[in-house]
């Protein structure tokens, strides 16, 4: 695996991991403190029509 | 005492003025840690260094270019230089030789004639003299206009007076043969290691200068010679040795500037830097090791801190015309060294370990000068090093927010939970539950629905971003964390984690069953994983599995898990009494089906109907995914694609569907593969890649296990009812529908949707609830899913995303 701020290899043993160093570690949590991690989801019109398509079943 | 010292006669005054002298050498003999530092191994060495001062004196004054030290098996030490000769005239003041006053006045060493030397070191300035008188058998030999001059000394006292005994040719120099008196040092036996490491150093700091050390006590002879044609460049090298390093070639300026008094300031500045996150630095005044730093340091770290700075800010690496680096910045993965050189030094300290002078100024200037030009004519270096810098000042802030994060808020509430933490009243942690749980509305729910005795409840939401850019931006807030921290009690970071101070033994995230709950929930599990490791190694991580649908039929109900669960329960209950034909219009022997073998059928079936829609969304068209699904043809795997006449076949059904097939040799795997154009006239493949994909390979295992019955037409036969159904997927739907007739089915879009009865009924209650351990291992690929949709790469991110979107449960750990 790879570690998530720095993409060096980390293996799973290594004391840090997934990070490879306590200072990547410590860059991730202040990421994590400023609110850095967003996941984004796009609102897709086919993800909304899936939804309605199933609104229909249930209301069978 | 000077004045009783004028005027004696050279010829037969020399033991008058001598009594004087050795009143002061017999000063050092009586306290000798007051002038050489300790009568221990480090004083030892240090009457070394100050014989080898004063041959490396006259290097640095250009008459010298080489130095021999040799340590004899008696623990002796001869000291030898290429230099002019100590002066051998008879002062006529003292009435004895120039040669005798260096070695018997203290302070003596060379410098009563100012405009002898331009620069001197000496570690301490006390001089030879201290030396001679500290030394049982001192020998004096000297080289100069032609002629050989010998003295001998012990306990600083004169055996004779200088003695011209032969005729030298052209050699020059200095020897100096010394062996220190056992009565006064305690330690006795030099150190060849520690010696070899002084003169290597002083080998650098005087570039062009051959210093040998030889160690005869040992069988055979060990010999180093250092000599530096690069100077402090190649002492950069040295340090850097074995790291790696972010330029080749370490920086090095050399040059003069004239001091307010006229005297010259000689600097000699080298760096580079490594990929590591501490600060090497010598700095050296005269050659002494400043060890505090002093002018000549602060000046080399201001100036490199403020061309840094500016060149970044001319190059545009900066974002933010406001950003900064500060020294600490610039300084990560420094290895430099500061060698300046200068007339009649002041240092600080009892140790001279900080240079005093003032020429912090004309450091800074000559710094900023060179280094500035430097960069300019490297621009790659400098990219390197402001990004390594960049990167520093990344890691302090992250540090700064980190701390931010779990510091207690005052003196006054340390301890004290979070505001929005619905607290259990059981204390002991190994009994006790904590539900994070998404949004404030089923936190709700949640805390009316639990049993208080041993259950908490903290309510978080995923702060929602950006909803009017078409795209939903998640994220847990500082808060949230904050408050998430404090309730598990155990903190964080590698000094305040405390698996002894967690609280609950069971953490349990509690997500609605959609994409946004999937997400909170890869948030959370991610946050835990890189920063919470221990829990989840220690097992006390879970994720609650609140039901996706429910299914009533008159009074009796039932929960469902997840989508396949569904589809297996709505098909159980539509083949209860059920008869499904196959191969109905004699084409072949057909047959009929019931029971479980129907629903076995009807299962593969509906699985196969997914996989095609995965299928399709690589192939990008229905008929041929539709060709690709018949067990007829021998194209399961990648071996079969090896084979021509397994795809002739299949070209020529594709051919009916004006696809434009071709067969292709995949000259990379030795195989074939056919290319088509789908509907945008986008060329797609059948071949290699296809075949290796585990949506293909399931595809075609579904298509022939169903291939026995898989033949439409169909006829299905219920209570007397009779259907005709033209196509698998006909029949599915049919059968589903069915299924679903005369059921009342509740999908829950959210926890919200239940009442707080039913969460606790089929999620929160220890008796019938599934709860889902978090393994390290899953972690793994959670972290990996987490990545790439944290990631920089918009198109990897869109294509996770969509792959993924109809399989959220699929992020479940």
């Amino acid at each position: 695996m790879k570690c998530p701020i720095c993409n060096k290899p980390v293996e799973m043993d290594d004391p840090y991991m997934p990070f490879c160093s306590e200072r990547c570690k410590l860059i991730d949590l202040g990421n994590w403190a400023s609110e850095k991690y967003v996941i984004s989801m796009p609102i897709d019109p086919e993800a909304s029509a899936d939804t309605e398509k199933e609104d229909d079943e249930e209301s069978r | 005492m000077a004045s009783k010292e004028v005027g004696l006669n050279a010829e037969d005054s020399y033991g008058a003025s001598s009594i004087k002298v050795l009143e002061g050498l017999e000063a050092v003999r009586l306290r000798p840690a007051m002038y050489i530092g300790s009568t221990g191994e480090i004083g030892l060495h240090h009457l070394v260094y100050e014989v080898v001062d004063n041959s490396v004196d006259e290097a640095l004054a250009g008459y010298a270019d080489e130095i021999n030290v040799t340590i004899h098996i008696d623990n002796s030490v001869t000291v030898q230089d290429n230099g002019r000769g100590i002066p051998v005239e008879i002062k006529e003041e003292f009435g004895i030789s120039a040669a005798e006053i260096v070695l018997t006045k203290l302070h003596a060493g060379g410098k009563f004639d100012s405009s002898t030397y331009k620069v001197s070191g000496g570690l301490h300035g006390v001089g030879v003299s201290c030396v001679n008188a500290l030394s049982d058998k001192f020998e004096l030999e000297i080289w100069r206009d032609g002629y050989t001059w010998e003295q001998e000394y012990s306990k600083g006292i004169p055996l004779a007076p200088l003695k011209r005994t032969g005729r030298a040719a052209r050699k020059r120099g200095t020897k100096i043969t010394f062996k220190p008196d056992a009565t006064i040092m305690d330690a006795t036996e030099f150190n060849f290691d520690t010696l070899a490491q002084r003169l290597r150093e002083l080998a650098f700091l005087n570039k062009g200068l051959k210093i040998t050390i030889t160690d005869e006590r040992l069988e055979p002879v060990k010999q180093h010679e250092f000599f530096y044609g690069g100077g402090i460049g190649e002492f950069i090298r040295l340090l850097n040795k074995g790291k790696s390093v972010l330029h080749e070639k370490p920086i090095h300026f050399e040059g003069e500037r004239t001091l307010p008094n006229g005297g010259v300031l000689t600097m000699d500045v080298a760096f580079q830097y490594n990929d590591t996150y501490g600060e090497t630095v010598f700095s050296f005044a005269n050659n002494i090791n400043t060890v505090d730093g002093g002018t000549h340091l602060s000046g080399f770290r201001s100036a490199l801190t403020r061309t840094i700075n500016n060149s970044a800010k001319n190059a545009g690496l900066f974002k933010d015309q406001k950003e900064n680096l500060s020294g600490e910045d610039v300084r990560e993965g420094l290895t430099a060294v500061v060698s300046v050189k200068l007339p009649q030094p002041q240092f600080e300290g009892q140790t001279k370990g900080k240079l005093n002078s003032d020429v912090g100024g004309l450091v800074v200037e000559f710094i900023n000068e060179r280094l500035g030009e430097y960069f300019d004519k490297n621009p790659a270096v400098m990219k390197k090093i402001v990004s390594k810098a960049i990167d520093a000042a990344r890691a302090r802030e992250a540090a700064r927010k980190a701390r931010d994060l779990t510091r207690r808020k005052g003196a006054l509430d340390s301890g004290g939970l979070p505001g929005k933490l619905s607290d259990c009243q059981e204390k002991d942690p190994e009994r006790c539950e904590l539900f994070l749980v998404e949004g404030e509305s089923a936190g709700g729910t949640a805390k009316t629905g639990r049993d208080r005795r041993n259950q908490a409840i903290l309510p978080l939401k995923g702060k929602i971003l950006n909803v009017e850019k078409a795209r939903y931006d998640k994220m847990l807030g500082h808060d949230e964390i904050r408050a998430m921290i404090t309730a598990i009690g155990t903190g964080i970071g590698k000094d305040d984690f405390d698996i002894a101070r967690l609280r609950y033994h069971k953490i349990i995230i509690m997500t609605d069953a959609d994409v946004d709950g999937s997400h909170i929930r890869t948030l959370l599990l991610t946050f835990f994983f890189r920063h919470m490791q221990e829990l989840i190694a220690r097992g006390h991580v879970f994720v609650a599995q609140p039901p996706l649908y429910r299914i009533k039929k008159g009074k009796s109900e039932k929960y469902i898990k997840n989508d396949s669960e569904f589809t297996r329960e709505i098909l159980r209950r539509a083949t209860d009494n059920l008869v499904v034909e196959y191969g109905v219009n004699g084409a072949g022997p057909g047959g009929r089906l019931e029971g479980a073998d129907l629903r076995a059928f009807l299962n593969q079936l509906d699985e196969m109907q997914q996989i095609f829609r995965k299928v399709e969304r690589r192939v990008r068209d229905g008929r041929v995914v539709e060709v690709l699904s018949s067990a007829r043809y021998q194209i399961d795997s990648k071996a079969d694609f090896t084979e021509i006449e397994n795809l002739r076949p299949l070209v020529d059904e594709l051919q009916q569907l004006r696809v434009e097939p071709e067969l292709r040799q995949d000259e990379e795997h030795s195989s074939w593969y056919i290319a088509f154009r789908d509907a945008l006239h986008g060329e797609r493949l059948i071949g290699w890649e296809l075949a290796s994909s585990p949506e293909y390979r399931r595809l075609r295992v579904l298509a022939k296990a169903t291939a026995p019955f898989n033949r439409a037409p169909f006829t299905v036969a219920r209570n007397g009812t009779r259907n005709g159904i033209n196509s698998w997927r006909e029949l599915l739907n049919h059968v589903k529908s069915e299924g679903m007739r005369d059921v009342n089915v509740q999908r829950y879009k959210g926890l919200g949707e239940m009442n707080s009865n039913q969460l606790w009924d089929t999620t929160m209650n220890a008796e019938t609830r599934t709860l889902l351990k978090v393994d390290l291992k899953d972690m793994v690929e959670t972290d990996e899913i987490f990545s790439t949709l944290m990631g920089e790469n918009v198109e990897n991110r869109r294509r996770f995303i969509e792959e993924n979107a109809l399989d959220v449960r699929n992020l479940d750990v």
